[in-house]
């Protein structure tokens, strides 16, 4: 059988503002992913870079090291590539006041 | 029982997969998420243009996940049958809500069955047993007519839920709905609409429905019941319905009725949901999901 291969749409149409992060994904079958954001509106105010962030319960959320740039205009797309993440992973940011970014966040994930 | 529904029920009770089943004559899917998520996706709702036009109860949802059902006391518990089992997890905001949900066609309008082995616990934040801190877990079909089916066709949509806590009182009972919300248009080109029938508004106690699953004696600890649900695609009507060791009268149950949509035809999603009714995530789980039908 091929190996498991899934796109996740973990934020769809999510303004974020602050602390920001994706809802806690639980994928200790996938070796590797690779994140996408796409801005789907034309982000205001300077952008922070985001972070992917791993965690043993989905509870307790650790930096995983990798950053990554957030989409600067509307429609652009950024993406990080990680391996070895365990079994949860979420992508979090800190927008400083007046920044605010509206995204669209995908998993790919394969086993 | 022909000599052939002897053979047929001998090969599967010898199945160790398929003996904790009864299924119906046929197949359609059985669904084991050790090979994974076997088309199970997150519910979306319709949008036109721009997705801000999606009905916010639709917008909260976010996809279904393949689950060790891992604990951070005493780690994975695993399904019932392997190391997966599907997860639907709502966001930590009282009244949140997931889908998951199937997307198949009927090519016999005639009795199905669904069964499957669920469970529920929400996200173990505390160290607290938790038992009203989920409101509820549930399924529905969304089906309709055959289109050579003429006037006066339907889109029948069955729905139950466990109801198991609301505004913090631990009710356990099951529940069923009759009424949608009202249908709007999306968008202004005039081919979508969209109508919101998970809304919390119109749920019906059914008779006698009054249930005491096993829920365990920490938040971690989960044990899965057996639900089976029988549907007859020809009158649209629900035939049996039995959770664990209970057998619920069905004699006042219906289901939600509009009438036929132009593109929906033979439609035959089944869905699984779950609602919080604390700002912790509800998480439901299944493992596994056994679709047959008599045809």
């Amino acid at each position: 059988m091929l190996p498991e291969n899934l796109t996740a749409i973990v934020a769809r149409n999510e303004t974020w503002t602050g602390l920001a992060a994706t809802e806690p994904y639980e994928a200790g079958w996938a070796r590797e992913a690779i994140v996408f954001v796409r801005a789907l509106k034309a982000p205001k105010g300077p952008l922070p870079t985001a972070r992917i962030e791993i965690s043993a319960d989905g509870m307790h959320w650790v930096a995983e090291g990798s950053e990554f740039a957030l989409p600067a205009k509307e429609n652009a797309v950024t993406f990080q590539r990680v391996a070895h993440f365990g079994a949860f992973l979420r992508v979090a940011a800190a927008l400083p006041e007046g920044a605010e970014i509206t995204v669209l966040v995908s998993l790919h994930l394969k086993a | 029982m022909t000599q052939l529904d002897d053979m047929r029920r001998a090969i599967r009770e010898a199945d160790p997969q398929l003996s904790r089943f009864d299924p119906l004559r046929r197949i359609i899917c059985f669904d084991d998420f050790d090979r994974g998520m076997c088309g199970w996706t997150q519910l979306v709702g319709n949008y036109e243009i721009t997705l801000d036009q999606m009905l916010p109860g639709y917008a909260q949802h976010t996809h279904a996940q393949l689950s060790t059902l891992p604990n951070w006391d005493f780690g994975s518990h695993g399904g019932v049958d392997g190391s997966y089992a599907l997860k639907l997890a709502t966001r930590a905001k009282r009244g949140a809500r997931n889908v998951t949900l199937k997307r198949l066609t009927f090519r016999k309008a005639g009795p199905i069955r669904m069964e499957c082995y669920f469970t529920f616990k929400p996200e173990a934040t505390e160290l607290q047993l938790m038992e009203t801190d989920v409101r509820s877990f549930g399924f529905l079909y969304d089906l309709q007519v055959g289109d050579q089916h003429g006037a006066g066709g339907q889109r029948v949509m069955p729905h139950l839920r466990f109801l198991n806590a609301e505004d913090g009182k631990h009710l356990q009972k099951w529940q069923f709905k009759r009424k949608t919300t009202d249908i709007v248009p999306i968008g202004t080109v005039g081919k979508t609409i969209s109508h919101y029938h998970l809304a919390p508004t119109d749920w019906e106690d059914l008779p006698g429905g009054e249930q005491r699953l096993c829920y365990n004696e920490i938040p971690t600890k989960i044990n899965w019941h057996y639900l089976r649900f029988d549907f007859d695609l020809a009158t649209m009507k629900a035939t049996s319905f039995q959770v664990n060791d209970r057998s619920f009268d069905l004699s006042t149950f219906d289901s939600i009725r509009i009438p036929a949509m132009k593109n929906l035809w033979c439609m035959l999603n089944l869905c699984f949901f779950a609602e919080t009714d604390t700002d912790k995530r509800a998480f439901a789980y299944l493992d596994s999901v056994c679709l047959s039908g008599d045809f």
